[in-house]
């Protein structure tokens, strides 16, 4: 008998995510088991409690996910994860914490498309202003538009808090090989002046941008917003929003909503899950191969 | 359709072990369910629940799992399972705290072999050092050896009293002749290790616990068992895959044999592999302990 898959669900918070739980089994992982309120310093020793219970081929149908809220905890255990390994005792790992890896990269890949079915360019050297910046969503989603060659601005109320967030973007999730700018809120109309592209990722039922503003930004293609529950992050913007345009605009802008953007990280999230099931090696995946994933699924449909 | 079998885990810490998660699957069981933080007090009532909504012939496709880390405590734990079961509604239970259990009784079964089959002894009237012996694992295989007659020693590496407070303890728990000690330098470990037969070493991994300088004082050892799997190994000069290899640091004692971590390792495997299925294969609920762990242990060396 085929040895059934194993997902290890381990959170920092004090339950999982029901979300997670769900996509974990609908793909296709047999038991997904839960570890809560885990301390980054206990990842080695559940990662090594692992690893040591099944032969190699046994591992390939064993795998972790990593949830939480922050995203800085999330990459660091996914590397503790990664570090814990003594090969060929060796399982995929999964991060997403918060789902906000693969929201994010559900709504930088429908801002690709939208670049590219409306506007005929690409994220290269656009200027994007991500709003409400700073938390989970919109810095994997400022990460992920930065490595496709966007000019990225983490915008957040407090300047010195999104300045942190910015060099943490930068340095610690983009290597380095990226470079994301800061702003205040309150400086917002002067920065949209040359926005091409709007993420709305800040908390639910807060207006970040105001039609009063939209109207003021001549060079606005795409406006993207994560937030489900209305009030929308973006003034006129309906959570059913996929591509229509955005009302106010004077340059022809499009919106995405939470909705439209969902179904793409669902998409990201199931696929990713699905991989690791797949494999025939070891998997580390983050918002990077999520962002690769949610591309594809783009890719492969008239969506 | 027919009952999925479930196994209900207790485990009075945050968490279960994933190894533990692993292995139940593994061995058969459908459906796992993980109960964390789980107090003493609450065993009887979790244990009604259990039994009372499958019927007797869905209670024999259910069981318990007590994990943790305190082997008192899980001892404990599956004490007051039994009380809670009200036949027919009765399932079977099994404590293996950090799988302390399963180790304990994999060394002690190798140990036991390696010493009937080269030097044509048992367990009885030998003298056996437990290094490490006041750990989960260390204080399990003192009790195994004691109850099997082994002159056997718990030793704490910095308290004579907490050597002998664990002793007592266990004394009382499971009518076992345990004794404490402390070993502290490396001429306590040689005084202590100079008239040995047996040397468990159940220390943490990766600490070097018995160099070659305290090994060679050792002038009857017979066989030592270490079940760090982690290098550098518990007892110097010694393979992880030894089984009845020569222990060239032990000059006074031409015989001596080590059986390594991996070997033991092996065995622990099989053996919690095999007593997680025998909980979904008995017709009469079971109550397993490591007393139970080391009779099935033997059973896979082949031994009645």
């Amino acid at each position: 008998m085929e040895k059934p898959f194993i997902l290890h669900m381990l959170t920092t918070a004090k339950n999982l995510s029901p979300f997670d739980v769900n996509m974990a089994m609908d793909a296709g992982w047999i038991s997904a088991i839960p570890y809560i309120n885990v301390e980054p310093s206990e990842v080695r020793g559940l990662v090594q409690d692992a690893i040591f219970s099944r032969s190699p081929k046994g591992l390939l149908r064993t795998a972790i996910f990593i949830g939480g809220r922050e995203t800085k905890q999330a990459m660091d255990m996914l590397k503790m994860a990664k570090n814990s390994m003594v090969p060929p005792f060796e399982v995929s790992v999964f991060a997403d914490p918060s789902g906000a890896f693969t929201t994010a990269a559900g709504m930088v890949a429908a801002v690709e498309k939208e670049l590219m079915d409306k506007f005929d360019t690409t994220l290269e050297g656009k200027n994007i202003l991500a709003l409400g910046g700073t938390g989970p969503v919109g810095q994997a989603a400022t990460v992920i538009a930065a490595q496709a060659g966007a000019k990225v601005r983490l915008i957040g109320r407090q300047l010195d808090k999104a300045e942190r967030i910015a060099e943490l973007c930068s340095e610690e999730f983009g290597d380095g090989k990226i470079s994301v700018t800061a702003g205040a809120d309150a400086d917002k109309a002067e920065y949209i002046q040359t926005a091409d592209v709007i993420f709305a990722t800040g908390a639910a039922g807060i207006e970040l941008l105001s039609s009063d503003l939209i109207a003021k930004a001549p060079q606005l293609k795409v406006a993207a917003d994560v937030n489900a529950v209305p009030p929308s992050g973006i003034a006129g913007l309906d959570a059913f929003d996929n591509g229509k345009p955005l009302p106010g605009s004077i340059s022809g802008a499009v919106g995405l909503g939470a909705l439209a953007i969902g179904n793409i990280k669902y998409q990201a999230q199931s696929r990713l899950l699905k991989k690791m099931l797949e494999s025939d090696q070891p998997l580390y995946l983050h918002f990077e191969h999520a962002f690769e994933v949610a591309r594809e699924f783009i890719k492969s449909t008239n969506y | 359709m027919p009952k999925r079998s479930i196994l209900h885990m207790f485990d009075p810490m945050p968490n279960n072990s994933p190894f533990d998660i692993n292995m139940a699957l593994d061995a058969g069981f459908d459906v796992l369910m993980p109960y964390s933080n789980v107090k003493l007090e609450n065993v009887h009532h979790l244990t009604q629940d259990i039994i009372f909504s499958r019927g007797p012939s869905g209670a024999k496709k259910t069981a318990i799992f007590i994990g943790g880390r305190d082997i008192g405590l899980a001892i404990d734990m599956l004490q007051a399972c039994k009380p809670a079961m009200v036949p027919p509604f009765e399932v079977s239970v099994f404590a293996d705290p950090s799988g302390a259990f399963t180790t304990a009784a994999a060394l002690v079964a190798c140990v036991e072999k390696v010493l009937k089959k080269h030097h044509g002894k048992t367990l009885d009237n030998c003298k056996a050092l437990v290094y490490g012996g006041t750990g989960p694992v260390g204080i399990a295989t003192g009790v195994i050896a004691s109850l099997h007659g082994a002159n056997t020693t718990l030793i704490d590496h910095l308290s004579v009293d907490s050597a002998n407070d664990t002793a007592k303890q266990y004394n009382r728990l499971f009518d076992a002749h345990l004794k404490g000690a402390a070993a502290r330098t490396d001429a306590e470990k040689a005084a202590l290790i100079e008239d040995a037969d047996i040397v468990f070493c159940t220390a943490k991994a990766g600490i070097k616990v018995l160099n070659s300088l305290v090994l060679s004082q050792a002038k009857q050892l017979k066989v030592a068992g270490d079940v760090n799997a982690v290098p550098p190994p518990g007892i110097e000069g010694i393979g992880f895959n030894d089984f009845a290899t020569h222990i060239e640091n032990a000059t006074q004692s031409e015989k001596a044999l080590a059986v390594g971590a991996l070997a033991i390792g092996n065995i622990k495997y099989k053996l919690q592999h095999e007593l997680l299925k025998s909980l979904l294969d008995t017709d009469t609920p079971l109550y397993l302990d490591f007393r139970d762990a080391f009779n099935k242990a033997r059973t896979l060396f082949n031994y009645e």
